[in-house]
């Protein structure tokens, strides 16, 4: 409001000329300030310290290009030079365009940033430096346990956690008193309302074979204690009865409850997210990024309306919500090890954080940094998924991921499709040993 | 065909002796215009197509840095690969059903388009418009239309009172291969209609007109006149149509992703996912070759089909 103020006031105190005038110039002032600020730091470049960063394109308030800036300025001993990867929804370009540079092994990028199930890919190709020495045992416990523990291949730590995002559950607190705790009392809150006829769907989840599929299956079947792949990355726990449980659930949801609607097989995170967002949905399992569009006046109808917990688990299970977000990563064969991990242990410090987290939105991987005023101020949402990040679990650890993750999408989706569950997994287990087990 | 390239020979030999005199450089000539389309043609089609095949004698991986001679172990792992197998049917599925429904269609717009009427000119290039929408955009679009919960389609069929509850188009195993079929008849249909339209205004008037003073009805000289003169033209319009049909991606990729439960995976989305999220290059390009093949054949397929008819037209 004060902004549309503003833009009236004004021409009509110092007239329509001169105010284009002033504006011109401010604008063009704002449009050149960075490329002033960019020439300046080039000159002194020579005497310098070069390394480049690769990292998916991310911007809110700012964007990692301004954050590279930030750091150049801060200093004068290393200048970063940002090397421009497409948006994180272009993951698949973005895992190519790293793994062409990487497997050049000519030292470029210094530092990079990689999606969480990239990192034993990377460390098993050996181009990830390991970190162990230059991150103190205090140093690593200031992490989310389950962010820290995915950064490690072997054992050792090959990448830092940069920003955590993980799954949650969506309910809308004018309907429930409190979020359920078991996927037995979501089942039994969601046929409520949807018998009362408060809402049309009970339970809105992404079925789509495509890669949130593999992120939903993560979460069901953790929360029944069981898991996909073994700690060694080659045992294969997909057919084991937790996890045949775990997906049998998932079908009943569509099949028996009827909570879902059977759309959700064709649903990713935005179709899922349309229908709750239009008021028609008790429950929803997506991401950190709906909160955002729940509170926009223009796009929802459930202003006011939404709150979010921990996905449910299952009878003697734990909530476990799959693990999403980037992590740094240092380059093998960097040239200039000492620059790159300087810029490293910037990038990862609690100041940076709240930095990313107030002006790109990148929620912090060090749990103290949510206690901070002023992420409070900035992003008061953000500060209450502390809790739900707690439980991010990992998808299976191995270095081929992106076929294992092929397999369980063609296997799982069918299972939620025919609901010959068992099969489907026995199917899947053959198919995931003939990739792991060697 | 084995006479050609001989008495080709001949003549040239016959000729170099008479000239042989001649500069170098002139006898040269000709091949140096050639040159820069044989480079260009070697650089983006030959070599790409050979390298493919070595890649396919490989077990290169880009994440593990494996890359060593593997003879015929990619063609093997693909016989017994049923996810292989599942996409080469939906594809093929796709490519009959497609190209039937285009051809069909195609035709009978054809013949409207042809007649002249008020307003004909706007009508040809209205026609176009489904085929110059990016097929990205039509995926989107289609995917509103069929979407199980609010699409217009479920709702125009209940009030026809056709169905008796929400289908779930994209979402169901047992339809989704349909609506993708559906979404790519509605988007090509009027490319094979622009095809075909070419052809009939081959087909000369003096025959036609001839057949109605001898007393045929529109029907008949359809069927005997224009439709055998119209065949050859037929027959190239659905092999272009049938390849590119084969070649199917952006529709499954935006609408489907493949599924539900690999019942809309078709060959070139499944080679995407293994050569480049899986990065599994040796794989990848097997299941690329296996694609060639296939296409090689329905080509040749179409081409002796066209060939035998082009003598029997012309002889």
């Amino acid at each position: 409001m004060t902004d549309n103020d503003d833009h009236v006031g004004k021409p009509a105190a110092v007239g329509r000329r001169q105010f284009l005038k002033v504006a011109g110039i401010t604008t063009g002032g704002v449009l050149a300030a960075p490329a002033i600020l960019k020439l300046a730091s080039v000159a002194s470049a020579a005497d310098r310290t070069n390394i480049t960063f690769a990292s998916a394109k991310f911007f809110g308030k700012r964007t990692v290009a301004e954050m590279v800036d930030v750091f150049n300025q801060s200093q004068s001993r290393i200048l970063v030079r940002y090397d421009e990867l497409p948006p994180p929804s272009a993951s698949t370009e973005v895992h190519q365009g790293l793994v062409q540079r990487l497997a050049k092994k000519d030292g470029s990028p210094d530092v990079f940033t990689q999606d969480v199930v990239w990192i034993a890919e990377f460390a098993g190709a050996g181009w990830a430096l390991p970190l162990d020495e230059y991150v103190t045992a205090d140093e690593a416990g200031a992490y989310f346990p389950g962010v820290l523990a995915a950064c490690k291949w072997q054992g050792k730590l090959t990448a830092l956690p940069w920003y955590v995002d993980s799954g949650m559950l969506y309910y809308r607190k004018d309907l429930v008193s409190s979020p359920p705790e078991t996927w037995e009392q979501l089942v039994a809150a969601a046929t409520d309302l949807v018998k009362a006829g408060k809402v049309k769907i009970g339970f809105s989840w992404q079925a789509k074979q495509a890669e949130v599929l593999i992120c939903d299956l993560v979460e069901f079947v953790t929360s029944n204690g069981g898991s996909i792949l073994g700690d060694d990355g080659k045992t294969v726990h997909i057919a084991d009865d937790a996890a045949v449980e775990a997906v049998q659930f998932m079908y009943d949801t569509i099949e028996k409850y009827k909570i879902s609607p059977p759309d959700v097989r064709s649903w990713d995170e935005e179709p899922s997210r349309t229908p709750f967002t239009g008021g028609d949905v008790a429950f929803l399992r997506n991401w950190s990024y709906v909160y955002s569009i729940c509170q926009d006046k223009a796009a929802s109808s459930v202003v006011d309306k939404v709150g979010v917990a921990p996905l449910p688990h299952f009878e003697g299970g734990k909530s476990a919500a799959c693990l999403g977000g980037y992590q740094y990563g240092v380059n093998a064969s960097t040239k200039n090890r000492d620059a790159s991990v300087e810029f490293l242990k910037w990038l990862s410090s609690p100041e940076t954080q709240l930095l990313f987290a107030t002006e790109l939105g990148l929620a912090p991987s060090r749990p103290a940094v949510f206690d901070s005023a002023e992420l409070g101020k900035a992003q008061p949402f953000m500060q209450t998924l502390k809790p739900v990040f707690v439980g991010a679990t990992a998808r299976p650890v191995t270095p081929k991921y992106s076929q294992v993750s092929l397999a369980l999408q063609s296997a799982v989706s069918k299972a939620v499709t025919n609901g010959n569950v068992a099969d489907a997994l026995k199917e899947a287990k053959t198919r995931l040993e003939g990739i792991v087990g060697t | 065909m084995t006479a050609l390239p001989s008495a080709g020979l001949a003549a040239g030999s016959r000729r170099s002796k008479r000239l042989g005199r001649r500069s170098r450089a002139e006898r040269w000539a000709p091949l140096l215009f050639l040159l820069p389309a044989v480079v260009t043609l070697a650089t983006v089609s030959v070599y790409p197509v050979l390298d493919g095949m070595r890649l396919s004698l490989r077990n290169t991986m880009l994440s593990t840095q494996e890359d060593e001679f593997v003879g015929l172990a990619n063609y093997l792992r693909l016989t017994g690969d049923p996810q292989f197998w599942s996409a080469w049917q939906h594809t093929m599925l796709f490519t009959a059903a497609s190209t039937l429904l285009e051809t069909l269609l195609g035709m009978a717009m054809a013949v409207v388009l042809y007649e002249t009427f008020r307003g004909r000119g706007w009508v040809r290039a209205a026609m176009l418009v489904p085929w110059a929408i990016p097929t990205v955009v039509t995926s989107k679009m289609f995917g509103w239309l069929f979407d199980g919960q609010h699409g217009v389609v479920n709702w125009l069929l209940m009030q026809a009172g056709l169905i008796d509850g929400y289908v779930n188009w994209y979402g169901d195993s047992r339809t989704a291969l349909l609506t993708i079929i559906i979404a790519d008849v509605w988007k090509t249909t009027p490319f094979m209609a622009l095809l075909l339209l070419a052809g009939l205004q081959t087909v000369p008037h003096s025959l036609v007109e001839a057949a109605r003073i001898d007393g045929a009805g529109p029907w008949q000289s359809f069927w005997s006149i224009r439709l055998p003169l119209l065949f050859t033209t037929l027959l190239i319009a659905g092999m272009f149509r049938a390849l590119d049909a084969f070649r199917i991606f952006d529709l499954v990729y935006v609408l489907t992703g493949g599924g539900p439960a690999d019942s809309t995976e078709v060959l070139s989305t499944l080679s995407y996912k293994v050569l480049f999220s899986g990065l599994d290059f040796g794989y990848g390009s097997a299941l690329s070759a296996a694609m060639f093949i296939t296409e090689a054949v329905i080509a040749l397929g179409f081409g002796l089909f066209i060939v035998r008819r082009m003598r029997r037209d012309n002889g």
